[in-house]
């Protein structure tokens, strides 16, 4: 019965709020689940491709630039106890699909997974055809997509060179968009298209009979040489998704912003219901009601809440990721290639998980509802809701508690990361938060005391603050909700307009060329491989040409980590300068520096992540070679997080002799000379090659476009954000005017007009929106501050400047004080029109 | 003033009750040094002006506000040296029924179920006992009603039925009839003798009615926090 007295019936009779803050929850929870889905799906290629492409092999053999084909010949005294399967695997665009594809080579004659006597295979051509012209294994799902048969043909674009291959066979593919994307190949084929002549991906190790996994990976260490690995197929996977982690879990945090607010809402709505029952828990104490019994029927209304919030949440998550799951692709193509994610399929871990953190939310949020309710005392001793400000002790307790969590979030923000995680800095962010919300008592009673000063002031005016101040703790929720909604959205606003900021000036210190020539771009924007080297003789040859920069990128071992190693002719680049530099130096002095020492350039993520700096040495090893140079400079690049080591292109042609560019810049003569270069080399290539020819502006608009297409789940998530901040205004102000209807009965019985109580509404929401914008600002731009320079550093290890955004910051307060003064007119209009023979007469 | 009390097994005994509210300008003496008993079945009505300390009395003794020195002992729990939320609650559950001056009725409950809530809050349930309560003050063809649909009488006898439902030793009544016309106010006193003899409660009113301080056994009078006499 106490339910029904103080739970069921109340929210039957008036269930919109209920399902107003319902409505909150599952747009947090629906947040976190669909960036979860989404990512999930978008990663798809990496998490399912090792485990499917790897088949039983239960060991691989891999190396930074890749495995010479030497290295079969030494692992070859395993073969009785191991098939030895040599890969290489890489991304192409196929036109056919206008998708990236992922190109699997393997050996056509001995893998058990597609050799033409194969199961697999629904067809089983001559192997005869399938070595000696270029043909290809698709699944059936990708014939059906790329309307092809077998005998048809489909076109790749591989290192910029259109290349047809002919479908030789068909295999079942299943559900796996892996296998929807992945064309086979014979591994000749493969290491032909790809410029690897004598280099392999890998070599995978499948034991044969009952051969242990321990003792082969014993054997091969012994025979392989120096800077190989050998280890499971998941060790790749595994290294993959470290690449990622720091990139989803902050995309998962800033989805949990908007549960966060909708927490807030769910507190907030606790705490208005529970003032506005006050009466009724003060009667049931009196009536011998325990306190257990009321606390357990708040926490069953938060836990209503959390479970109906959770279920809607994880369903409209599950619908909204669909059309998150392109941008959030378009997000982890900057780090890592990717090819088609999967379908976005119910995934019962993030259901669960959705709904747990629904419930956990709105548990949470109850705490100090609860205790309140608790603290209510019987009804012979409620002495009504005066307007009774803070005491001197209380307003001390407050500011002691707000001052306290602030210096605690600040100890927090000087953490370092754990696990490689910013996670010490997003607690200090939540604690700040909290301190915010602590602040918010005081800040209304203040308003309250206003009302009191003896200057001229609109009577409607000094009536709305005395209102705000007898529902004190109802309106501080209310002015918290805003606050906190405002604060996350200024933060993220400084966060992505510092970054965008940095990026911008970035591009404009570090674009050089006249012209680039690259591959083709794939769906997520990003060029798809590189170009082939004739190319770059091509761009020498071309009449007006004066400087050619082929730029090469492979990989290296630092100790056990992998990082980026490139080269670009030194010589040429001091002319023109890279790279912005972390100190803000001229690059081309650091250019011409290490050009003449042959020392190497490292990026900024490397220095952060493994403390290089200028003048140490720096020991890496490529293919099995060590590498050794002194640091000349630390240059910034926000397209890389694992750290990059940039030599000049002799010793990198050394180390990598059959690497071919991944793009080639060059500049011209004249400024006169860009277009006909550009029409010449557009000649040039036609037939031959694929790629685009950008000048500078398009250079920078293309990667500017990447950025942005990155941070739209961000903006997404600041609108829901400010979605749910208005909905718990408008509970609260429905709340405080259902309270007050008496009051404002009286005031119009002896003479204010219908435009005065609309004003006098109007007015207390406009006030709640102003103190929690505002104040919500001044938290938000320090935890902007905080977002930019402790956990963007943490995660990606990338310097960004930070830059306030002072025009939207001031958009946001009017807009926010502007939308809560308009949201108090539907309140307002409830006043107004409520009876006031039934508004006096319901009093007592 | 002597004390006011008289020997036996009472329900409820107070003894030198004093009681003092802090205020910012100077404390406020609610009660000063009062003791009184009541005996089972009793009807003890306390009279006196606004402010002289009887809410505050009726607090005391429904365990709801502590006195600052002295005793008060109700059904044998000493209410001013217990500490025991638990003992309290059970009090109020068993032992006392309180009749509110603005009938202080669960907006959202119907009549039959704020009835009954003092049961259903001990975990009980007595539906006859219910249909009998509702059926004495005259509301069983209005026990699916919710109070928003009652008369200030309706409601108020409602109440007097809830606060008798779970045969309570004390029932504490705040000014009963203070918001009811005289027709209702007599039925209203009139239910709560019929308790008194049924049950054998002893009662406790605070009114201002010389009309219903006349149907009680002893009339106590306060001023400034303390009995003045006793009347009869």
């Amino acid at each position: 019965m106490i339910q029904s007295a103080l739970f069921t019936r109340p929210v039957a009779k008036h269930p919109v709020r209920f399902l107003a803050t319902v409505l909150g929850i599952a747009a947090g929870v629906a947040s976190v689940v669909s960036t979860l889905g989404a990512s999930s799906a978008a990663l798809s290629s990496l998490r399912e491709g090792v485990g499917l492409l790897s088949g039983r092999a239960a060991l691989e053999v891999t190396a930074a630039g890749g495995v010479p084909e030497s290295e079969l010949t030494r692992l070859a005294p395993l073969a009785l106890d191991a098939l030895l399967l040599p890969v290489v695997e890489d991304v192409a665009k196929c036109t056919t699909l206008s998708d990236t594809v992922r190109v699997f080579g393997v050996d056509l004659l001995t893998d058990p997974r597609f050799a033409a006597d194969s199961a697999t295979i629904a067809t089983a051509p001559p192997i005869e055809e399938l070595l000696s012209t270029p043909s290809a294994i698709v699944s059936d799902e990708f014939a059906r997509d790329a309307r092809v048969g077998v005998g048809d043909s489909i076109h790749l674009t591989i290192m910029a060179k259109p290349i047809s291959l002919r479908v030789a066979a068909i295999f079942p593919a299943g559900p796996s968009a892996v296998l929807g994307r992945l064309v086979v190949v014979d591994v000749s084929v493969a290491q032909r298209f790809f410029g690897r002549d004598g280099n392999l991906s890998r070599i995978e190790l499948v034991p044969r009979g009952s051969v242990s996994s321990t003792a082969l990976s014993e054997r091969a260490r012994e025979l392989v040489s120096r800077g190989m690995q050998v280890g499971r197929p998941t060790d790749r996977a595994e290294e993959s998704e470290t690449l990622v982690r720091s990139l989803e879990f902050n995309l998962a945090t800033m989805s949990g912003i908007s549960l966060l607010v909708g927490g807030v809402l769910v507190a907030t709505t606790l705490a208005t219901s529970v003032v506005q029952r006050r009466r009724t828990i003060a009667l049931l104490y009196a009536l011998g009601a325990s306190r257990g019994q009321v606390v357990r029927v708040i926490f069953a209304e938060a836990l209503f809440l959390g479970v109906f919030g959770g279920i809607l949440g994880v369903a409209l998550g599950y619908v909204s990721s669909r059309f998150m799951v392109d941008g959030m692709r378009a997000t982890l193509s900057t780090l890592v290639s990717t090819t088609a994610p999967t379908a976005i399929s119910f995934d019962e871990t993030h259901a669960w998980l959705g709904i747990a953190l629904g419930v956990v939310v709105s548990l949470a949020a109850a705490v100090l509802p609860v205790l309140e309710g608790a603290r209510t005392p019987p009804i012979q001793a409620l002495r009504g809701e005066t307007p009774r400000f803070l005491s001197a002790r209380a307003l001390a307790l407050a500011l002691s508690i707000a001052t306290l969590l602030a210096l605690v979030a600040y100890v927090l923000f000087l953490q370092p990361a754990w696990y490689g995680l910013p996670i010490a800095a997003l607690a200090g962010a939540l604690v700040l938060l909290a301190a915010l919300l602590a602040l918010y008592g005081p800040l209304v009673d203040g308003l309250g005391r206003f009302a009191g000063v003896r200057f001229s002031v609109p009577a409607v005016v000094r009536l709305a603050c005395a209102g705000l101040s007898a529902g004190r703790r109802r309106a501080a929720w209310a002015a918290g909700a805003v606050g906190v909604a405002v604060a996350l959205s200024i933060a993220i606003a400084t966060m992505v307009g510092s970054f965008r900021g940095t990026v911008v000036d970035w591009v404009e210190r570090s674009i050089h060329p006249d012209l680039a020539v690259r591959g083709v771009r794939g769906k997520t924007g990003v060029p798809v491989g590189g170009v082939d080297r004739e190319v770059a003789a091509i761009v020498s040859a071309t009449p007006g040409v004066v400087d050619t920069y082929p730029y090469f990128v492979s990989s290296a071992r630092f100790g056990d980590e992998r990082i980026g190693f490139g080269g670009v002719s030194f010589e040429a680049v001091r002319k023109r300068g890279w790279s912005a530099m972390l100190d803000g130096s001229d690059s081309s002095v650091a250019i011409e520096r290490a050009w003449k020492s042959g020392g190497v350039l490292v990026s900024e993520a490397g220095a952060h992540r493994f403390g290089w700096k200028v003048g140490d040495q720096i020991a890496i090893d490529v293919r099995g070679q060590q590498f050794e140079r002194a640091i000349e400079g630390v240059y910034m690049d926000h397209s890389e997080s694992r750290g990059f080591v940039l030599a000049d292109a002799g010793d990198f042609e050394r180390l990598v002799p059959d690497a071919d560019p991944l793009f080639v810049e060059l500049n011209c003569r004249t400024p006169a000379d860009i277009e006909p270069v550009r029409s010449a080399l557009r000649a040039a290539f036609a037939g031959r090659f694929e790629v685009e020819i950008n000048d500078m502006p398009t250079m920078r608009a293309s990667i500017l476009s990447v950025f942005d297409r990155t941070f739209e789940i961000t903006r997404a998530l600041q609108i829901v954000s400010a979605i749910v901040a208005i909905i718990a205004v408008l509970s609260v102000l429905f709340a405080l005017v259902s309270e007050r209807r008496a009051d404002i009965a009286l005031l119009s019985a002896i003479g204010m007009s219908s435009l005065e109580v609309h004003a006098l509404v109007a007015v207390q929401a406009g006030l709640l929106g102003v103190l929690g914008a505002g104040f919500g600002s001044a938290c938000g731009l320090v935890i902007g501050y905080v977002l930019v320079t402790v956990v963007n550093l943490q995660s990606f290890g990338w310097t960004i400047a930070f830059d306030a955004p002072w025009i939207a910051i001031a958009s946001l307060v009017g807009f926010v004080a502007a939308a809560c003064t308009l949201a108090g007119t539907l309140p307002a209009r409830a006043a107004a029109q409520r009876s006031m023979r039934d508004a006096l007469r319901e009093d007592g | 003033m002597a004390a006011i009390e008289k020997p036996g097994d009472a329900v409820a005994r107070v003894r030198v009750a004093v009681k003092t509210y802090a205020a910012r300008h100077a404390p406020v003496h609610a009660l000063r040094g009062v003791s009184l008993t009541i005996e089972p079945g009793e009807m003890v009505a306390l009279v006196g002006p606004s402010g002289c300390g009887k809410s505050t009395l009726l607090n005391l003794l429904a365990g709801v506000d502590r006195a600052d020195s002295g005793q008060v002992v109700v059904c044998g729990i000493d209410l001013a040296g217990t500490r025991d939320e638990r003992a309290l609650v059970e009090l109020r559950r068993t032992c006392i029924g309180i009749v509110f001056q603005s009938f202080h009725l669960v907006p959202h409950l119907r009549v039959e179920e704020n009835v009954a809530l003092p049961l259903a809050l001990a975990g009980k349930k007595d539906r006859a006992r219910v249909d009998m309560l509702l059926e004495r003050v005259g509301l069983s063809a209005r026990r699916s009603h919710y109070p928003a649909e009652l008369s200030g009488g309706e409601q108020q006898r409602t109440a007097v039925a809830r606060a008798l439902v779970h045969r309570p030793r004390l029932v504490l009544a705040d000014e009963p009839t203070g918001n009811l016309d005289s027709q209702s106010g007599a039925q209203v006193l009139a239910l709560l003798d019929e308790a008194r003899s049924e049950v054998g409660a002893a009662l406790l009113l605070v009114t201002h009615d010389a009309a219903v301080a006349r149907l009680a056994d002893r009339t106590l009078h306060m001023a400034d926090g303390l009995f003045l006499r006793e009347s009869r």
